[in-house]
């Protein structure tokens, strides 16, 4: 007895016990793949797969990432590609903060404010002091950097030791270089606001009246 | 090691302890791929797509089930996929005599000895969801419930599946018998 290509044919059971057993051991007798198989498969998919085993946000990362992100981030901050030795003007209407610290008053108590006034060509600005200041003047190229041209005045005292001194000029539109002359003395400029480079007269801020040219 | 640490060894990020899950049951997903497919190279993709996607999928694996029913789930449905697109690209091709003609001859046998190829060859002949279930509950020797939560089919079709299966078994060795 076989079959159709002459192989030896086997009666095939009537009862399920039989055929499992049949089929089973059809099965057992499958070839085996080679010794490496699983391996190579394993090494396939990883590969495939970039190391992640997960898709939460943070297993799917490869360890190694981390350290390019980690040089990644140091270069920016190291070069800080951002900043420029003439940076973008002030807009008008905008607050900064400044870093520094005007005798022995926090960071927090040093920020100045440029406000447009409307319906004229003047702008206002402000800085707000620690109250030890006694004189506030601005100067810039709009007055001829003289420090008794344009004083400023205390606004107000307000509750936490700090003065806001104002001043209001008129500007054309353009582009306009200014600093803040503390009791006749110290030039203060905001580190934070945008600045240009020193032409002479120290470091200063600098500003832009719209309808200028930056 | 039991299959649950080394999956969660695995969501660790332990390459190696992916590697011995594969090890594990590489083997077993090959035998059942390669004998609901009929061809060992068809069944050593399906397996690696398998084994791909369980690791994508690691994290979403409960560790409730039995790994190995959860492998084989996917390993079901990746099978059904690589059966359907064989199909697809039957029919493309089947009106043209010339390919039909220079074809090469179905794979048959599956390099089993000769006391087993003829029922290797009928089981080859049935109907791939019957034949999905018959190697299922003979081959790999599951109860029903198992059967039903690996192919997502209520118990009673999967037994009427192994029963009409059983019957074309039958059918065909008993007819070479004649």
């Amino acid at each position: 007895m076989s079959d159709d290509v002459g192989l030896e044919f086997i009666p095939f059971a009537d009862d399920d016990g039989a055929l499992a057993a049949q089929i089973a051991a059809m099965y057992a007798a499958t070839p085996p793949a080679d010794a490496d198989a699983a391996g190579r498969c394993a090494r396939a998919v990883l590969a495939q797969s970039m190391h992640a085993p997960t898709r939460a946000p943070f297993g799917a990362l490869h360890p190694a990432w981390w350290w390019g992100a980690a040089a990644a981030a140091l270069l920016v901050v190291a070069v800080r590609p951002w900043s420029t030795s003439t940076p973008a003007l002030q807009p008008v209407g905008t607050t900064a903060t400044t870093s520094v610290a005007m005798n022995g008053a926090s960071a927090a108590d040093v920020f100045g404010r440029v406000t447009p006034i409307s319906g004229s060509d003047a702008v206002r600005f402000d800085i707000t002091l620690p109250a030890n200041a006694n004189r506030v003047a601005i100067v810039g190229d709009f007055n001829g950097w003289d420090a008794s041209a344009t004083p400023m005045q205390a606004k107000r005292e307000s509750k936490n030791g700090r003065a806001t001194w104002s001043a209001q000029i008129a500007l054309a539109p353009g582009r306009h270089v200014y600093a803040f002359v503390i009791d006749g003395q110290r030039w203060l400029v905001d580190p934070l606001a945008p600045q240009v480079q020193d032409t002479g007269f120290g470091p200063s801020n600098a500003l832009m009246v719209d309808g200028g040219v930056q | 090691m039991t299959d649950a640490e080394l999956v969660a060894r695995t969501r660790a990020g332990d390459a190696d302890a992916f590697g011995a899950l594969v090890s594990r049951y590489y083997d077993a997903c090959r035998r059942f791929a390669y004998h609901m497919l009929g061809d060992r190279s068809d069944a050593d993709d399906v397996v690696q797509e398998t084994l791909m996607r369980a690791y994508r999928a690691i994290a979403r694996y409960d560790e409730r089930d039995q790994f190995r029913g959860w492998l084989f789930r996917i390993l079901t449905n990746q099978c059904r996929n690589a059966l359907t697109a064989r199909g697809r690209r039957t029919r493309r091709f089947v009106q043209d005599n010339v390919a039909l003609e220079q074809a090469h001859a179905p794979a048959i046998g599956l390099q089993l000895g000769a006391e087993h190829a003829s029922l290797a060859r009928a089981l080859a002949q049935l109907d791939a969801l019957q034949r999905e279930a018959i190697l299922l509950k003979y081959a790999e020797g599951l109860e029903y419930t198992e059967m039903a939560a690996i192919t997502g089919v209520g118990e009673s079709a999967l037994k009427m599946r192994v029963k009409r299966g059983s019957e074309k078994l039958r059918a065909m060795l008993g007819t070479r018998d004649e």
